[in-house]
């Protein structure tokens, strides 16, 4: 054996184990706490970003009560939309979007904020001739068991070749926002 | 002369997917588009290399009972520390990412080099070692990447190749297409680097 008996001992092991742990540990933490402060304030930055990228001429951001994550792109006093999450199951995992809904209930835009879908294939779900197809559709235009086709049918969305789970799912988030957003509209007013 | 060796062998003649078939599975799963195997294969290139110099410099104080253990709290400690920063200073780069920057802490390849070369040499070897892998990883899922990315979808960084008119290969961007051109590479380079060896043992006879 090439080294000595003195270094195999379970507490020399143990203590040598351990030392690499604290060592990362502390280098970890340190990093940690110099970055997090900036890391939140990104994050802020990032969805006010995200918000204005979906309505880009409102000028403010109003979070409506009562429910959460949920905004009114504001607009001279008006409402020119409602920017709502919503999730669906995907072909790799949950789909979270953001859907923008104008006041009378058709889509203005999506983004999709988080997704596993196969890069190349149903990750094509967040670009924009995908993304078009649903531009001024409303909730009758997006049931997901109807406006899916294969072919290029007019008025319908043509879903992304060899991907229809993940055009079904984000057929389906975008058609339940737009239905929340109709349920809200008739509850609040 | 010896230290351009260190780091080309990483290169061709022991490339990390195409010859020592070592991280497999990321060289299929990420490379459906050149985009994502560029960033894969510059987060390969940063962790392998410094993780290499670090095996270097503690591979004294590492007990070789425990050496494993230590490399990967090593590689996990340097990945993390990747993902800490592209949070605070690139939040849409490491969105991008996803899951495969935490995936980097298993590939094979990057423990394969500790062993087998890190905890072995010198800090500067160990660094063109690590240096020349990673190239020669980020080489191939380049090499990977556009093959698949421009017969598969027609595009090569996202530009269009061949126009409307082209019907893409759909199974290159699937998995099966993955598979088949890695098992094509690999011929090629096991051919590159037969006839470097005849070359050499001609040029050896004859001197």
């Amino acid at each position: 054996m090439e080294h000595s008996n003195k270094n195999d001992s379970i507490l020399k092991i143990a203590l040598n184990l351990l030392g690499a742990c604290i060592i990362s540990g502390i280098i970890i933490g340190s990093l940690y706490t110099a970055t997090n402060d900036i890391a939140v304030a990104k994050q802020e930055e990032l969805k006010t970003a995200s918000l204005q990228s979906m309505v880009a001429d409102a000028d403010e951001y109003k979070e409506i009560e009562g429910k959460e994550e949920w905004f009114a792109a504001m607009k001279d006093g008006q409402a020119i939309a409602y920017i709502v999450p919503a999730e669906s199951r995907g072909y790799a995992g949950a789909i979270e979007l953001l859907v923008a809904v104008t006041p009378d209930h058709k889509v203005m835009k999506y983004i999709i904020v988080e997704s596993k879908e196969t890069p190349g294939l149903g990750d094509k779900a967040k670009e924009e001739p995908f993304v078009n197809q649903f531009i001024g559709k409303g909730a009758d235009e997006l049931d997901p068991d109807e406006a899916v086709t294969k072919t290029n049918e007019k008025g319908k969305i043509q879903s992304i070749a060899g991907s229809t789970i993940t055009t079904r799912a984000v057929t389906k988030a975008v058609y339940e926002a737009v239905e929340a957003v109709a349920a809200f509209d008739k509850g609040g007013h | 002369m010896e230290n351009w060796k260190i780091f080309a062998k990483g290169l061709i003649l022991e490339n990390p997917i195409l010859v020592l078939a070592l991280s497999l599975c990321p060289a299929i799963a990420v490379t459906s588009s050149v985009m994502t195997a560029i960033t894969m294969g510059l987060t390969v290139t940063y962790v392998i290399t410094l993780n290499n110099v670090v095996v270097s410099l503690i591979k004294n104080f590492v007990n070789p009972k425990v050496r494993v253990p230590i490399y990967i709290t090593s590689i996990a400690t340097i990945v993390t520390i990747a993902v800490l920063v592209l949070k605070a200073y690139a939040p849409s780069l490491y969105k991008e990412l996803g899951i495969y920057l935490e995936l980097v802490v298993v590939f094979a390849i990057i423990l394969a080099r500790a062993e087998v070369f890190a905890s072995k040499n010198s800090v500067g070897r160990s660094f063109l070692d690590g240096f020349g892998m990673g190239c020669g990883f980020l080489g191939a899922m380049v090499i990977i990447g556009a093959i698949r990315e421009v017969l598969g979808n027609g595009t090569f960084l996202g530009f269009s190749v061949f126009g409307q008119a082209y019907d893409p290969a759909l199974i290159m961007i699937l998995p099966p297409g993955g598979f088949i051109l890695i098992g094509y590479l690999v011929a090629l380079f096991k051919m590159i680097n037969d006839s470097r060896e005849k070359r050499q043992r001609i040029r050896g006879e004859s001197a």
